[in-house]
């Protein structure tokens, strides 16, 4: 019977073997989510830009136009836009814009935002000096902020043979009410236009 | 597990147990195996009920199958049409194709084939397959807890999140999937473990018949795919009900995290429905045309690559989500090198037929049907590999049909195959030949003209998953209708004729194939005996199972 | 493939001016025809690329899908077991095996060529003259210029609001449609305010999904004036297929015409507004 419990030893050495795999693998898919952040932003995937202190570049002649997107997710009761609607930068300066953001609810509400940049292949050439992206802001009822973003955008751009075409860059920003701020009973984030479609659609249920 | 497989079963001589605990308490290969193919039929009746559904429904323009159905199921129209879409999917994928392929056919010949007395872990098998009908009930009864899951099969964020599907209907879906994928990680350790350390003496991996090939690769697949599902639905589970943003932008998520990582689990989840079916496919095109396998070791590198670079292409799925032209370029490449492999396939069966002396019997029809049907869904595969031609063709019914000709009529061919090649091995029993080519060609025709005209509509435009669509389409949706009625009466019919046989068939013999028939399992009698050989087979020599030139 | 038929359509412009009699009798040049087969009629650069290298794939399927059917109808013919009782045993062919590896390799090849060029044509912009923006929602979709500040609803009609006699389609008309001028490059951005969704104008080769949290962009180039749907592409729902997308194509003359009175109905005329119209212009 030896060989019979060395077979059985073989058995058990490969199934550890698969389970530590199978182990790993998890491990992996939840490493995989900071590591997706970090290939984000050194990569530029999804349109996420770079980041810097400043800008050491050489300031080109070359420009490039830069707009400014905004968006406001249902359930903040914001106002938020940009207050320049496009700016024409030169390659390599560092520029100072804002958006304005204003609490139109009557009580304190707090926001966070997302961002990124298009098209994706100019990602990588847009850098971020200071911004307010991932920042909880909190706004008292009626007040307005403005919220600067410094940024320039990288030469290098020109020789990249994908992404010379690029002669306008979109700064987009979603502003969210922050997860923790959430009203206990469910914000009435149903437009006027969405109920008629949707009663409509459902047979009045 | 401290007990091999031999070892459990002396005490019981060649006598199975009876009654209901031989089913619930099995620790044998065959009986689990057969249980696994009886789940795999009943799943099949539901999801294959609900694509019946679904294509009464798209029959004509308008909404009139169901409002009726939903109504009955206390939901709402479009609502459970998604609901139902989605659980189609998913019962096919989890529920249907791999019990059958793997749980079914790989437990019930992977330890013949290779001259085992068992699986290495029979206990653990039985796990496996106890773990499938909780997992059953728990997806069907998402579908009646409040809304049902009507997030498709990719249960993509934020429609799968709580904002877009509130009720805990996703929750149920979700440990449905995390209960079927435990028991397939289970599973394919056992698999693997068996493959590796329980070959006859003399059987090296280089002789091992290409089922077996076929079954530890997409083992391996699973083993490596499965836990990376389970940590993303673990991040969904926790985003819906404790708080986490994985996927929720407003808490530094980002929804395209989830299509990512559901991707890199599904391609490699598509290869395990189709690997084992290239294994079965293989071994009936050999027995039938009474010539061994065309390049044997280049078959099983195939599919060994065709498994490798399953891992690195996820993100074709994805070509519209807005990413960078660099790396769809990339995806591109890697997907469209997939064909190579699979070419060598198609190529190697039709030279396997070369030559031989070929007999169309059942199996073998259906065999060369799904070669040629594969052959077609590969090549608009190839269409789709191409990121720019995508921009056409994503979430339209192109797609629909591209993967229904490698999965329906691929995967769902290669299960008939196997079922009608290992029948009289599995029940003692012969089936009717005529019934079985009635069968096949009604089955044929039945799913070529419910599939075909989707290519047509996918190109015109029409986007997939609609509960109804413009007027325009209503004339290929028709025919596609119409298909779908052939094809469920000829299901119907196999059902019945199978009831039939189970009962009352003909005794089969040992080797109802003939001398091209060369695997393991033809050596035993049938039904294959309970302890499968008497004395371990040895190759040492040669293969045992191999008939003497003649 | 194509239907040139001009169809008058009767829906109502109650959000666009009144002063937009141009926009009504716009023909519907790429809709399908009843067992249409291939792709819809090309209304922009890229669909014209998509098209022709479509039927270029379409070939090589064709001819690969029927030889391998020619060869095992021959197999069928040749090597039944009554034309061939007894076997050969060859099992190997070397040189066979490279051919049968290195063809599909050469055949990928000549596929990879056209496909990526058109996939980095598609991926070059130029610098576009106009901006419009989508916005995906449950269930309809929001437009907006945001140089002009004209932002509007697109919801989309019910069943008994359809007037079939009018040439309209069932499941695919919107209360305000997408107006858009023609040869004019276009930059079109897209997100989403809930769940994902995925804009799409067969005619144009567009379709890019629209993502909650983030914006995503590209471009197009309408060369034929008419009446273009689209319908949602990324499954958002319960009302998923009950959001059509519709485009006006007018010449840029029409445009201007439409955004001018558009801009007066909102008495808010951005002094930087005017860009689009000094281009058209010269």
């Amino acid at each position: 019977m030896s060989s019979s419990s060395d077979f059985s030893r073989r058995n058990r050495r490969t199934a550890a073997t698969a389970f530590v795999a199978v182990a790993g693998m998890v491990g992996l898919t939840f490493a995989f989510v900071p590591l997706y952040t970090l290939i984000c932003q050194v990569t530029g995937l999804g349109g996420t830009p770079q980041v810097a202190e400043r800008s050491d570049h050489e300031v080109s002649t070359q420009e490039i136009t830069v707009r400014f997107d905004a968006n406001v997710d249902r359930s903040l009761p914001w106002d938020f836009a940009p207050n320049e609607r496009s700016v024409t930068v030169n390659l390599g300066a560092e520029y100072l814009t804002s958006y304005r953001s204003t609490n139109l609810s009557d009580e304190p509400v707090t926001g966070i935002s997302t961002f990124n940049v298009t098209p994706i292949k100019a990602a990588q050439y847009f850098t971020k000096i200071e911004c307010f992206c991932f920042v909880e802001q909190t706004l008292e009822p009626g007040q307005s902020v403005d919220m600067p973003v410094t940024f320039f955008v990288d030469p290098a751009i020109l020789e990249d043979e994908l992404a010379n075409d690029v002669k306008t860059i979109t700064l987009s920003y979603t502003f969210y009410r922050t997860l923790d701020d959430i009203p206990d009973e469910e914000p009435e984030i149903i437009s006027q236009a969405d109920t008629v479609l949707t009663t409509a659609r459902l047979g009045g249920t | 597990m401290s007990t091999t497989a031999t070892h459990a079963h002396d005490d019981h001589h060649d006598h199975a147990p009876k009654g209901i605990w031989r089913w619930l308490n099995s620790t044998n290969h065959k009986d689990i195996g057969t249980m696994y193919l009886v789940f795999s039929v009943v799943a099949a009746l539901v999801g294959g009920g609900m694509s019946f559904l679904i294509r009464l429904e798209l029959g004509e323009p308008g909404i009139q199958v169901f409002d009726v159905v939903g109504e009955m199921m206390g939901s709402e129209a479009n609502q459970f049409y998604n609901v139902t879409v989605t659980a189609h999917a998913l019962l096919m994928v989890f529920f249907v194709v791999m019990p059958a392929l793997i749980g079914g056919f790989g437990n019930w010949m992977v330890p013949m084939m290779i001259g085992a007395p068992d699986m290495a872990f029979p206990r653990m098998n039985n796990i496996s397959f106890w773990l499938m009908p909780p997992a059953l009930v728990l997806l069907v009864l998402s579908a009646f807890m409040g809304q049902g899951a009507g997030t498709g099969w990719t249960l993509y964020p934020p429609l799968s999140g709580l904002a877009g599907q509130p009720d805990m209907s996703v929750d149920f879906a979700i440990l449905s999937l995390h209960l079927a994928g435990a028991s397939s990680i289970l599973g394919a350790t056992n698999f693997i473990t068996t493959i590796l350390n329980m070959r006859a003496p003399g059987m090296t991996m280089h002789k091992a018949p290409l089922f077996v090939w076929a079954t530890l690769i997409t083992a391996v697949l699973l083993l490596l795919a499965m836990p990376v599902l389970a940590g993303a639905l673990t991040m969904l589970l926790f985003d819906r009900n404790f708080g986490t943003a994985f996927f929720d932008p407003a808490g530094g998520g980002d929804p395209i995290l989830w299509q990512h990582l559901f991707w890199f689990f599904g391609h490699p989840e598509v290869y395990i429905m189709i690997l084992p079916a290239f294994g079965i496919v293989s071994h009936i095109v050999s027995t039938f045309s009474r010539k061994p396998v065309f390049g044997y070791l280049g078959m099983a590198y195939a599919m060994a690559s065709i498994g490798l670079v399953g891992f690195i292409v996820w993100a074709h799925h994805m070509y519209t989500v807005g990413m960078g032209v660099n790396y769809r370029a990339y995806f591109v490449a890697v997907t469209m090198a997939i064909a190579v492999p699979t070419g060598i396939k198609i190529f190697s069966w039709i030279a396997t037929m070369w030559g031989g002396s070929i007999s169309f019997k059942t199996p073998m029809m259906w065999s060369i049907g799904f070669i040629f049907l594969f052959t077609v869904g590969g090549v608009t595969g190839v269409v789709l590999a191409n990121a720019g031609m995508d921009i056409a063709m994503h979430d339209t019914y192109y797609v629909v049909a591209h993967f229904h000709y490698v999965l329906s009529l691929g995967a769902i061919f290669a299960i008939f195959a196997g079922f009608y090649y290992w029948f009289d091995k599995m029940t003692g029993k012969v089936y009717p030949e005529l019934a079985g080519q009635f069968h096949f060609w009604t089955t044929f025709v039945g799913v070529n003209v419910l599939f075909f005209p989707q290519h047509f509509l996918g190109l015109a435009g029409m986007p997939r998953r609609y509960i109804d669509y413009p007027d325009i389409f209503a004339e290929w949706n028709m025919v596609s209708t119409w298909g779908a009625y052939v094809t469920m009466a000829s299901t119907v019919f196999f059902l019945v004729v199978t009831f039939f046989v189970m009962i009352g068939g003909r005794k089969s013999v040992a080797n109802p194939w003939g001398d091209g028939a060369t695997t393991l399992e033809w050596t035993v009698d049938s039904p294959a005996p309970f302890h499968t050989f008497e004395e371990t087979p040895d190759f040492t020599g040669g293969n045992p199972a191999a008939h003497p030139a003649e | 493939m194509s239907r040139i038929s001009a169809f008058f359509t009767g829906w109502v412009l109650t959000m666009v001016c009144a002063s937009s009699a141009w926009a009504q009798e716009l023909p519907t040049p790429s809709f399908p025809v009843p067992w249409q087969l291939n792709l819809q009629t090309p209304a922009s650069p890229v669909a014209e690329q998509l098209v022709e290298f479509h039927n270029f794939l379409l070939v090589i399927c064709t001819v690969i899908s029927l030889v391998v059917l020619a060869l095992l109808l021959w197999c069928a013919f040749r090597y039944n077991a009554k034309a061939n009782p007894v076997p050969s045993k060859n099992a190997h062919n070397t040189l066979l095996e490279i051919a049968w590896t290195a063809i599909p390799v050469i055949i990928l090849v000549v596929i990879a060529v056209p496909s990526y060029r058109l996939l980095y044509y598609m991926d070059r912009i130029e610098d576009p003259e106009l901006t419009v923006k989508v916005v995906g929602n449950q269930w309809y979709w929001t437009y907006e210029f945001p140089d002009y500040d004209i932002s509007f609803d697109s919801l989309p009609l019910q069943d008994d609001e359809i007037d079939v006699a009018a040439g309209q389609h069932r499941l695919l008309e919107v209360d305000t449609p997408l107006i858009l001028p023609t040869d004019t490059d276009i930059r079109i951005l897209f997100t989403a305010t809930d769940v994902l969704h995925a804009w799409t104008i067969p005619a144009f080769g567009v379709k890019l999904d629209s993502v909650p949290g983030r914006t995503n962009e590209t471009w197009t180039r309408i060369t034929i004036p008419g009446k273009f749907y689209g319908q949602c592409s990324e499954l958002c729902g319960i009302n998923h297929s009950f959001m059509p997308i519709v485009v006006h194509a007018v010449s840029p003359e029409e445009f201007e015409a439409w955004r001018a009175s558009e801009l007066a109905a909102n008495d808010n005329t951005p002094d930087d507004a005017n860009r689009f119209a000094a281009l058209i212009q010269e």
